[in-house]
């Protein structure tokens, strides 16, 4: 292993020292404060460490693991968004009667599988990265062990993750039984010798399909979605929504689009069904619901099968617009879920949507934020939510996936419905709670920053999309 | 220096956003001084960029300042740019100039008042979209300005909104406007369809280079442009909002409905004034517009009574003018008119929110009477803007601005002898209902005393005004007095020159004759009319033919009434006997359908794991069994 | 391809374990005496519920030993090529163990390693 490869390496290399860090840290003193701040800062270092890193890509580190421009961008969101969980999970954790220090540990091992997922391009690393990821959240979705509700969402997420792993292992097996290497660029070439119409491969690429269906909470692999969100405590719900499905989305791209197996007749029919299916349920199912939780868990369903468009839009733009559409998703979640995180009292998170009516007169800012949000999330010019739902249509209508367009702009109608039920709620003047009957906690300082913070990050996005666009377009030579 | 340009528009909108969310909790003293300092700041700037530009003009003449582009999709880039040429720059010169004086007037006017904040709030939000509208470099920002200003219009017509009547006055402005805007957007739309840019340079460039002159688009483009520019500006016949809209507080009115937001068709028509010289047949239609509609005004303003809906008029009236300049073609004669105007009309408005604080907001002239002794500053500035606006000769603004545009609809081309009478007629009526105004509310005997004297706040901007309202006209000499065109000279990079063709009967000094003739006549016939022999009048309106034109033209030709009963009643009763719409069924048969969609769905969400895992299993099954088969 | 052998062969398995079920369950004797559902003969009769509560200790003990197992596993498949794998792998291999000790030390910290009652201390 060169220096060279160790540069490339060191965001993974700072994401799990930190880890090992704020462990020992957490064995010789127990202290919240000190072991959010030590993670805060491995995060900030690891974040800077994708500078010198970026020198040395595109380098493949051992067969396994590959660093580019597309990796580190998504190293970056990561990084980045995780940071922003562990400024609304303090506030959170201070409020619950829990060991709150070993959650900083979990979030970090969580980051750094995501970080080992998205730069995977082998099967071997794939898997293991998966994995990294997947039981450190069965252990953060049950973390507030006093709720009966939580043990529940991770019960769930373990039993349902574990049989969908499954189901992509077979998938690898399958296709490593065929053609014999676990390694993306090596079946690129298999493939278009023409192994890919192996019947082996193409079963194998439609178990495969489960486990990033699962991962993705796309129809029919999405019933677990509501539950664990519910279920979770708030910050995890927005760590799931966000980091989890975007490190899988991006491993989704890098995959297909890499092995070549994108282009396959039948990966395109399967995964324009999955997303004609899912805008259609995530949207439908969200109408009339009444848990704030689940309005975003069936929203995010919806929106996993608009950025699921633009995988079937292909090429280049298609690439390029999932992964900003995907960069505005994860903000406006974790902005969402970061207010509903800091309206959390002790007992319960604020998922009513009671908690939220007239929130616009009793806490102003927070209900601005929440309402830009939702903004975003239904698609309203100048923010980052329209700007991506609008480059998804153009990569659409330039590959003249017709259906897939219409489908996706029907549903987003439907979906305005809901997301303008939470706002009307938040404005409404009238039968406002009092503060006895549904008493307000107080905004923690770091959480209402973050808030803030993301909410101008999703105008800025909104208005002035250049910068992230730029880092988009170079990003995707990764995989091209 | 020109770098500065952004901070143009961006800091009276930073300040809006600052007085209308924190507008609430502050202080008046710091509302009225943050909604002033902005607009001074705004001026300050633009008085800078002006003096750079004529010190050291940039290479072409115009600037361009790029900011950044929003959204880059297959080959749609609007981008974030703003243009600077001489025409823009004489606009926003005067528009962050004129509106800085009504601003610190208003400071006093609007003392007191519940929505202070709010009242700076949107006047200042005003003047950022009115600087977007006029440096916009491409057809999407221009919109933008465009309709931010119809919204301000609206949000201050309507200001004091308890009252109902205000409400209904700002409704109507925003309906019928929107008449003219759809109008525009299908001219905007029709010309980024055929010329496939959006940026306004290289669109009127391809313009000239693809279309030939008299082309069939350039007409249609022309026209629907031309539509726009009625509703905003108040042309016949979409003029009927603009008396009404007097319901806003008179600064607002001075601001918005006189000096610079009315006169934005005036803009529109100029920067676009290629797609116009094509076509010919649109180019008639904007100089027949202005003169019908000079006319038509100036005969409603002889015979309202309230103090602000003659002085509504009289805008309508003389952006006919302008109207009529560009449509012979004497471009620069109607923006030097522009100027002129928003000086001696804000300065007008003013002075006559000075008469309204006084008379304890009594607005109808004939309940005044006598306060040339009472309020001398306001009387010597009604004057001033009066002389002014009916053209004085030699020593009042309006005077050199007029005689431009008259010439021009004599002399050019594209003129004609029967503009010019109308034209000549306008002036006549001008003085006459100006005058009218002055006599009747100044001289003769007091009948009601004025509740205090203005203080200095609104003192200096009048002032200052007026001062303007005389010596704004010499910066355009005519060739019978020295032939000192600098105004003209100083347009020509942006905009084409008049072109003068000798007329075979008349001569430049012969033709100002006639006008000069008509002012007098006006005068005379105002100081008869309404100062000497106040009856005459009253018997000509009481009976018969006189009393039936008096309604006629007190109702603005009964255009309210024709338009109640074209479009206002049929709609009602459309509306009324369709409460129990058809084409509803479609909208709820749609809600029926995703709700049903719902509930069926959610039977799907057990909450049991052993179907989740049973659903996970089923859809490999089919995924693998899809695959398999195909 | 040819499908064939492998719809044979999933129809074979399907009619084996069908047949096996389905074949016990027509032809089989029931029975429903007071002693059907009891052990037979040499088996101990059963007592009490299925879900006993074990100490934790138990579930401790087995993760150890999946750790140190695992632990074992990885260091032997080094050891074998730890010749070919030179100073780099050495390093490598020293990290994996670092990592465990720190884990070692964090459980220890915890008192996950005091084996009796009475002498855990009190973490939280």
């Amino acid at each position: 292993m060169s220096s060279a490869d160790f540069v490339a390496l060191l965001p993974l290399i700072v994401l799990g020292a930190t880890a090992i860090v704020v462990m020992m840290s957490i064995a010789f003193r127990r202290s919240h404060a000190l072991a959010s701040t030590l993670t805060l800062v491995g995060l900030a270092v690891a974040f800077w460490s994708l500078w010198p890193a970026a020198g040395e890509v595109p380098r493949q580190v051992t067969p396994l693991l590959v660093i580019d421009r597309f990796a580190l961008y998504y190293f970056g969101l990561i990084i980045a968004a995780t940071f922003a969980v562990v400024l609304m999970s303090y506030g959170y954790l201070e409020r619950h009667d829990v060991r709150r220090e070993e959650f900083y540990v979990l979030l970090l091992v969580a980051a750094l599988g995501s970080a080992v997922l998205v730069s995977s391009d082998h099967f071997i690393s794939f898997f293991l990265g998966l994995e990294i990821l997947s039981v450190t959240l069965y252990a953060l979705s049950a973390y507030l062990t006093e709720r009966g509700i939580a043990l529940e969402a991770g019960m769930k997420y373990l039993v349902l993750a574990a049989a969908s792993a499954a189901f992509l292992l077979f998938g690898m097996a399958l296709v490593y039984a065929e053609t014999g290497t676990m390694s993306f660029p090596q079946l690129a070439s298999d493939f278009a010798a023409g192994g890919a119409a192996h019947l082996w491969v193409l079963a194998g690429i439609a178990f495969m399909v489960t486990g990033f269906g699962f991962k993705l909470a796309v129809v029919p692999f999405h019933l677990w979605t509501p539950d664990v969100y519910q279920g979770a405590p708030a910050p995890v719900t927005a760590f799931v929504a966000s980091v989890s499905k975007g490190a899988m989305f991006a491993i989704l791209l890098r995959f297909f689009y890499q092995s070549g197996s994108r282009d396959l007749h039948a990966t395109l029919l399967i995964f324009g069904i999955i997303a004609i299916a899912s805008m259609i349920a995530g949207n439908l199912m969200a109408l009339f619901q009444n848990n704030v939780k689940r309005i975003l868990a069936y929203s995010s369903i919806a929106h996993l099968g608009y950025l699921l468009v633009a995988f079937e839009a292909g090429g280049l733009f298609g690439a390029a617009a999932g992964t900003f559409y995907l960069t505005a998703y994860m903000i406006t979640t974790l902005g969402a879920f970061g207010v509903i995180a800091v309206l959390s009292a002790s007992g319960r998170d604020a998922e009513d949507i009671e908690d939220y009516r007239g929130l616009f007169w009793r806490r102003p800012g927070l209900a601005t934020v929440f309402t830009v949000m939702l903004f975003s999330l239904a698609g309203i010019p100048l923010t980052a939510g329209f700007l991506g739902k609008f480059y998804t249509v153009a990569a659409g209508t330039n590959s003249s996936i017709w259906v897939l367009i219409f489908v996706l702009v029907a549903t987003s109608v439907i979906g305005l419905f809901y997301y303008l039920r939470v706002v009307v709620a938040l404005f409404a003047t009238e039968h406002i709670p009092s503060d006895a009957e549904r008493p307000l906690p107080v905004v923690p300082a770091m959480g209402g920053v973050t808030l803030g913070v993301l909410a101008l990050a999703l105008i800025w996005l909104g208005v002035y999309p250049h910068v992230i666009l730029h880092a988009i377009q170079s990003a995707m030579s990764g995989i091209f | 220096m020109f770098h500065l340009l952004w901070l143009v528009p961006a800091i009276p909108f930073a300040s809006a956003a600052l007085l209308l969310i924190f507008g609430p909790r502050m202080s008046h003293r710091m509302a009225g001084f943050l909604g002033c300092a902005s607009i001074g700041l705004s001026a300050l700037i633009s008085i800078l960029i002006t003096w750079r530009f004529i010190a050291l003009p940039p290479p072409g003449g115009n600037y361009t300042q790029y900011l950044w582009t929003w959204m880059n999709v297959a080959g749609f880039h609007p981008d974030i740019a703003l243009y600077l040429d001489t025409l823009s720059l004489i606009m926003v010169l005067v528009v962050t100039f004129v509106s800085f004086f009504i601003h610190v007037y208003s400071v006093e006017y609007m003392h007191g008042d519940e929505g202070f904040s709010r009242f700076f709030g949107y006047m200042n939000l005003f003047v950022a979209s009115m600087v977007v509208l006029l440096l916009g470099n491409n057809l999407l920002l221009l919109y933008l300005g465009w309709e931010g200003v119809g919204l301000c219009s609206y949000l201050l017509i309507g200001f004091w909104y308890t009252e109902p009547k205000n409400s209904l006055a700002a409704r109507k402005a925003f309906i019928v406007t929107r008449v003219g805007d759809t109008a525009m957007a299908l001219g905007l739309f029709l010309l980024f369809d055929k010329l496939g840019t959006l940026t306004i340079q290289p669109m009127m460039h391809a313009a000239q280079l693809q279309w030939p002159h008299g082309s069939v688009y350039a007409t249609a483009a022309g026209l629907l442009l031309l539509g726009g520019a009625c509703g905003k500006s108040a042309q016949l016949p979409l003029q009927t909002w603009l008396p009404d809209a007097m319901a806003g507080p008179t600064p607002t009115s001075a601001l918005i409905h006189a000096a610079t937001m009315v006169t934005a068709g005036v803009y529109l028509i100029a920067r676009t004034h290629v797609i116009f010289q094509l076509a010919p047949t649109a180019q008639l239609a904007v100089a027949v517009v202005g003169a019908v509609t000079l006319v038509a005004a100036g005969f409603a303003a002889v015979t309202q009574d309230d103090i602000k809906r003659i002085l509504a008029y009289s805008t309508v009236s003389q952006i006919g003018y302008m109207f009529l300049g560009l449509g012979v073609g004497a471009w620069t004669a109607a923006i030097f008119h522009f100027m002129t105007h928003a000086f001696f009309k804000a300065l007008l408005f003013l002075a006559s929110g000075m008469v309204i604080t006084s008379m304890h907001h009594e607005q109808n002239i004939f309940k005044m009477g006598g306060l040339r002794k009472k309020l001398p500053l306001t009387y010597w500035a009604f004057v001033i803007g009066g002389c002014s606006l009916a053209g004085l000769p030699l020593v009042t603004a309006g005077f050199y601005s007029k005689g431009l545009i008259l010439w021009g609809a004599l002399s050019s081309p594209v003129g004609s002898t029967w503009l010019w009478i109308f034209g000549v007629v306008g002036v006549f009526m001008t003085s006459l209902y100006i005058f009218r105004l002055i006599f009747i509310t100044f001289h003769g005997e007091c009948q009601k005393e004025p509740s205090h004297r203005p203080g200095w706040l609104m003192g200096v901007p009048v002032i200052v005004l007026s001062t303007l309202a005389i010596v704004g006209g010499f910066v355009e000499l005519p060739s019978y007095l020295g032939n000192h065109p600098w105004f003209t000279n100083f347009l020509q990079s942006s905009l084409p020159a008049t072109i003068e063709a000798h007329h075979p009967l008349m001569s430049e000094l012969g033709a100002e004759g006639w006008a000069v003739l008509a002012f007098f006549l006006g005068l005379g016939g105002a100081w008869y009319l309404f100062l000497r022999h106040r009856e005459v009048p009253e018997a000509l309106a009481a009976k018969g033919l006189g009393r039936a034109l008096h309604r006629w033209w007190y109702t603005d030709w009964g255009m309210d009434w024709l338009y109640d009963r074209l479009f206002v009643r049929p709609v009602g009763w459309f509306s009324r006997t369709n409460k129990t719409d058809a084409v509803d069924l479609i909208y709820t048969g749609t809600a029926a359908l995703t709700r049903a969609g719902w509930a069926s769905l959610r039977l799907t969400e057990t909450g049991r794991v052993r179907w989740y895992a049973t659903a996970l299993v089923l859809g490999t099954v089919i995924f693998v069994l899809i695959v398999a088969l195909l | 391809m040819n499908l064939w052998p492998f719809v044979l062969y999933a129809a074979l398995v399907l009619i084996t374990a069908g047949s096996m079920i389905g074949l016990s369950a027509i032809l089989g004797e029931r029975h429903k005496e007071r002693f059907t559902n009891q052990p037979y003969e040499g088996g101990i009769l059963s007592e009490g519920t299925a879900r006993a509560r074990f100490s934790i200790k138990f579930y401790m003990m087995a993760m150890f030993f999946v750790v140190f197992d695992l632990e074992s596993v990885f260091l032997y498949s080094w050891a074998v090529a730890a010749r070919d794998l030179g100073w780099v792998g050495y390093w490598e291999a020293l990290i994996f163990i670092g990592v465990l000790v720190a884990a070692l030390v964090y459980l220890w910290r915890l008192g996950a390693l005091d084996w009796s009652p009475d002498t855990r201390r009190k973490t939280r």
